[in-house]
């Protein structure tokens, strides 16, 4: 495919990107305020709990939702434009096809749909591993075989940029595997990868970037490496936790997490909590760097958001 | 746009319902004409009738187009479309083939398919039907003088052309309420009530006729049921049938024409202008 934007263009850019289902009262705002941009040759996160708003988001970047505020950029060009939208491979609600059909020939009608002779059909069935199945119809195929054809109606056309909804989804341990290796050669490739996800762990592994999103509102935007780093953080476990938090927020950021409290402070601060701690009266069981996982990142920064 | 044609021909080749509402009048007409003509070769032959005229011959053999503009026919009609329009919100489809192409390029390749099947499936039958009236009248004896291949193609071709209108008609109808239901059963039920008031609309004229007059007369003008109605009445007796108590009015069947086309034509764009606004969850 050829890319005439100029280089640096984002593959894909949300610009104060808005949904509100209903009108009046009894609107719901699904998406509020979200602007992100994902660039060639990047695997990026879009992270959030069940109606957090991602799907609404996935689906406005492909046209099949009309924002009601902000804008979707492909390529440097709006969305409406249908030729920019053939440059996009996608895959939403795990794959939906024409259940009367073999995957084979669901395949053959989007190749048609899209303009071409499918000629890349046999390779994208191979890819997915699903090229002995191709005949069956698709009504008898098991989610994760639905969800293994939608990524390959996803790479037909070889688009320079591939938007998942929740990839992983019905997957075991193998084809989630494979998934994670599919993903990082796309990326490999040049190709932009911008993909929905609730499994935490599985971004942590695969993206380079994430979005955290949380009731249709944009958290945070970072690097995994930036999210991860709490090279200015110190994980405190002491009894009661309560008086431990109360000591330590008059001098340092404190935060609560799964069983104890990150507190935003140097290494070399160490001694002076533990002073803190002990001053108030508090049992210190543990003083050492905070190794955050993203979920925890993630639970704590939805919580905050919720508090 | 060719494409989007091939795409959609290629999806509805393999679906149950093109063999049930479309291929059913080409396998139909052969089983019933097939038994016809077995019947014939077996049964006993009485003292052969008058010749029928070669024009009431020819007349009967155009009888397939009668189908399509029946209520029956039409309720096939309306059902295919259903499952061609509607279909794509029942698989939840719409999401896979709508980044591909423009969304009124996937409408415009849904109406050319399932007029295109159509029209396929019943000039089909017709030649069915037409062999098979050749066949009968040979085993009977001769085909009636005055038949020729000039007058069939004629009479098959007008017949074919009135009933053009009234599938269309129908298709986009039928496409309008799938758009707005995104249901095949509602779509249905929607085409059936249609054709049935229209059939039942003469009543309904007679029945508000005594409150409000001049409203019911200008509601049955504007309507497409009464041009729908009269264009049928024409293409089948060659005249227009007047309207209401004491005979209320008259249309010719070119006025019926453009007043069917224009709804035609509001009722696409109508499925276009929905369906480009439609947000698909």
């Amino acid at each position: 495919m050829p890319t005439s934007e100029p280089s640096g263009t984002p593959a894909l850019e949300l610009r104060a990107l808005g949904k509100t289902y209903g009108r009046g009262a009894k609107g719901k705002r699904a998406v509020d305020d979200v602007s992100l941009s994902v660039r060639h040759g990047e695997v990026y996160g879009f992270l959030g709990p069940n109606g957090a708003g991602k799907s609404t988001t996935i689906r406005m970047a492909l046209g099949l939702i009309r924002p009601s505020d902000g804008e979707v950029r492909l390529f440097g060009q709006p969305v409406s434009d249908k030729h920019v939208l053939r440059r996009v491979g996608s895959l939403v609600d795990g794959g939906t096809f024409y259940p009367f059909l073999s995957g084979r020939d669901n395949l053959r009608v989007l190749a048609r749909t899209q303009g071409h002779d499918g000629a890349r059909i046999e390779q994208v069935l191979e890819r997915v591993d699903l090229a002995r199945d191709a005949r069956r119809k698709v009504k008898g195929y098991s989610t994760g075989m639905k969800q293994r054809l939608g990524v390959a109606a996803a790479l037909l056309d070889d688009p320079d940029l591939v938007i998942l909804d929740e990839p992983a989804n019905g997957l075991d341990a193998a084809g989630i595997q494979d998934m994670r290796n599919l993903l990082r050669g796309l990326a490999a490739d040049g190709k932009a990868v911008f993909l929905s996800s609730h499994l935490l762990h599985e971004v942590e592994q695969i993206c380079d970037r994430v979005a955290i999103v949380h009731k249709g509102k944009l958290l945070r935007e970072a690097t995994v490496r930036d999210l991860l780093d709490h090279g200015q953080a110190l994980r405190v476990e002491a009894e009661p936790l309560d008086a431990a938090e109360t000591a330590l927020k008059g001098k340092w950021p404190v935060t609560r997490v799964q069983d104890g409290l990150s507190v935003q402070a140097p290494r070399a601060d160490a001694p002076a909590i533990v002073r803190q701690l002990v001053e108030a009266g508090t049992d210190v069981f543990r003083v050492g760097p905070d190794d955050q996982s993203l979920e925890e990142i993630f639970l704590t920064m939805t919580r905050d958001s919720d508090a | 746009m060719l494409d989007a044609v091939r795409a959609e021909a290629l999806k509805l080749r393999r679906h149950r319902a093109t063999w049930l509402m479309v291929w059913i009048y080409p396998i139909a007409f052969t089983l019933i004409i097939g038994g016809v003509l077995l019947y014939g070769m077996f049964a006993a032959h009485g003292p052969a009738g008058p010749p029928q005229p070669a024009a009431e011959w020819i007349q009967d053999s155009t009888m397939l187009w009668k189908v399509p503009t029946s209520a029956p026919g039409r309720f096939l009609i309306a059902g295919f479309a259903a499952v061609v329009f509607a279909g794509e919100y029942g698989w939840n489809t719409w999401k896979l083939i709508i980044p591909a192409r423009s969304r009124w390029q996937l409408i415009a390749a849904k109406w050319a398919v399932t007029l295109g099947f159509l029209v396929i499936a019943l000039v089909a039958a017709d030649l069915i039907t037409l062999l098979g009236g050749w066949l009968g009248s040979l085993q009977d004896g001769q085909l009636p003088a005055g038949v020729t291949l000039a007058a069939v193609a004629e009479a098959h071709w007008k017949a074919g052309a009135h009933a053009l209108l009234p599938i269309v008609y129908t298709i986009a109808f039928a496409g309008l309420f799938a758009i707005l239901t995104q249901s095949i059963l509602a779509t249905v039920i929607l085409s059936i009530a249609m054709v049935v008031i229209e059939g039942m609309l003469p009543l309904i004229a007679i029945f508000f006729h005594g409150y409000a007059p001049a409203l019911t007369a200008w509601l049955v003008k504007v309507l497409p049921l009464y041009h729908m109605a009269n264009l049928n009445a024409w293409a089948k007796g060659g005249a227009v049938i007047p309207f209401g108590p004491k005979e209320m009015f008259s249309l010719s069947w070119t006025t019926s024409f453009w007043a069917l086309t224009a709804w035609i034509v509001a009722a696409g764009v109508g499925t276009q202008v929905r369906f480009l606004r439609q947000d698909l969850n």
